[in-house]
């Protein structure tokens, strides 16, 4: 469904990409790891046009695309096919929850006031916000906020939804009620792609984990190999310094 | 101190009927100023058109460094001339002699009001949390409806005490239009004090007739902040 192959991205000397390939079926749940500065968040980025990669192409259903010269039209088309989750949520401040979620429908999709309503509260409900349709961002706890943004992303239905580390914001207590949307969303066969630091989330969730550093992919595969025989010494020496205490089978 | 009562009571009248002048001199050259300011607030917001951007920040560094009554003199004194000149050079059949003062008085303020809101509107922009510009490039909105429904909004609300002031100085700063011998609050005082010296008094019913018109915008400014501004006044649960 969606495939982005040799992703290059540059600021300035720092090359931030290196070829990346990355595949994405229907139904699949991706998560990339890695340590800060691999390149996980600018891939992903990268896949909705939030950053310009340098070079790489992209097909995404019948959008056959070069990333770095996709015309304004197509980045338009592509965006509305897929729903970006922030670290920081990035709420509208002056919209409330309801508003928020009816943003994307009504002024990005020219929905129906009254229906986009109904979708609104739907998505707001299955985040466990049921009472908080009329509340502003500013009432609203940093993990309420996150499910907000994540009701935002399942309203307009998109093809996959990106989450940029989603809980990296949260207080520690705050982290369960976000993460339990998210595994909600994967056990109803939503198609994402998941940045994150949540190592025993990640390895829950995911169908396929991909493992990042110096902006190249180290090693990929399904969750069981990564986190439990992982062939590359990079891998392992990650996952040692993040999950001390769990015995590998290396 | 002898104050002529009834003097002034009469001035005090005609400072007040001239409060519409001043009215119309503030809000008028606002309101022309705004798309300018606007224009130059996101040009200089903007990190690709460098050279425009250091033509609009001179112009800014220009009015802003420069006394008003020093613009007005020298548009006043050059304008006119200028003006003539063109008409004289193409044959058109104006007479820019003829033209009311008044707008002369409106170009100035106008002129200076850009530089000035400009400002207020790029720091107002930049208040803007970034990061919502992108959130609703990806829930699908475009670039000009993020700008309308997202963050002009926000920017407003953050603008306003600015906004408040800039609005209360140009309707001060309008007093001196009485150089361009437009008859406003004060030079309608001046005026009716020269015939017999009686300035104390006139200065006195200017000063109160300010005092009630700036006092009546600072209400309405208190008022408007609170209304665009409700979602952030909202009370914490």
């Amino acid at each position: 469904m969606l495939k982005i192959r040799n992703v290059h991205k540059r600021y300035h000397e720092n090359e931030i990409l290196k070829g990346v390939d990355v595949t994405v079926d229907k139904g699949d749940v991706v998560t990339i790891l890695g340590p800060s500065g691999s390149g996980k968040t600018t891939l992903l980025r990268c896949m909705n046009f939030l950053e310009r990669a340098d070079e790489g192409s992209m097909d995404f259903d019948e959008y056959h695309v070069k990333l770095h010269d996709a015309s304004s039209h197509d980045v338009g088309k592509i965006r509305k096919k897929t729903a970006f989750v922030f670290q920081n949520y990035n709420l509208f401040q002056n919209k409330t929850a309801l508003e928020n979620v009816m943003v994307g429908l009504v002024i990005g999709r020219g929905m129906d006031k009254s229906k986009a309503q109904e979708i609104g509260m739907k998505a707001l409900d299955k985040v466990g916000l049921a009472d908080r349709y009329r509340y502003y961002p500013a009432q609203l706890s940093g993990g309420q906020q996150q499910r907000v943004g994540i009701a935002r992303a399942i309203a307009v239905e998109p093809d996959v939804i990106l989450f940029d580390e989603p809980t990296s914001a949260l207080d520690p207590e705050l982290v369960g009620e976000v993460l339990n949307v998210i595994k909600q969303l994967a056990k109803e066969g939503k198609t994402m792609v998941i940045v994150t630091h949540e190592m025993k989330f990640a390895a829950d969730v995911a169908t396929h984990v991909i493992f990042m550093a110096d902006g190249k992919i180290v090693e990929e595969g399904d969750p069981k190999t990564i986190f439990l025989c992982p062939k590359e010494e990079r891998t392992k020496t990650f996952l040692r310094r993040i999950l001390p205490g769990v015995e590998y089978n290396i | 101190m002898d104050l002529d009562y009834k003097f002034l009571v009469q001035t005090f009248y005609l400072v007040l009927g001239a409060i519409p002048t001043t009215l119309k001199l503030t809000f008028v050259s606002l309101l022309a100023a705004t798309p300018f300011a606007f224009a130059i607030a996101m040009v200089r917001r903007q990190s690709g058109r460098r050279i425009l951007s250091q033509i609009v920040k001179a112009y800014v560094t220009f009015m802003r460094g420069t006394p008003i009554v020093l613009q007005i003199l020298m548009i006043y004194s050059v304008l006119p001339s200028v003006l003539n000149a063109v008409a004289l050079a193409w044959n058109l059949p104006i007479n820019v002699f003829d033209w009311d003062p008044v707008l002369y008085a409106y170009i100035v303020f106008t002129l200076n009001t850009i530089a000035l809101l400009s400002e207020v509107f790029r720091s107002a922009l930049g208040s803007v949390v970034q990061g919502q510009m992108e959130a609703a490039l990806c829930a699908g909105l475009t670039r000009v409806q993020a700008y309308i429904h997202i963050i002009l909004p926000q920017a407003l609300v953050s603008a306003m005490p600015n906004l408040c002031n800039l609005t209360i100085n140009l309707l001060k700063g309008t007093s001196l239009a009485f150089l361009m011998t437009v008859k406003d609050m004060t030079a309608v005082a001046k005026v009716a004090a020269s015939y017999g010296y009686n300035y104390i008094e006139a200065y006195m019913d200017v000063l109160v007739g300010y005092v009630i018109v700036c006092s009546i915008v600072q209400v309405l400014f208190h008022f408007a902040e609170r209304h665009v501004g409700r979602y952030r006044l909202v009370r914490q649960k």
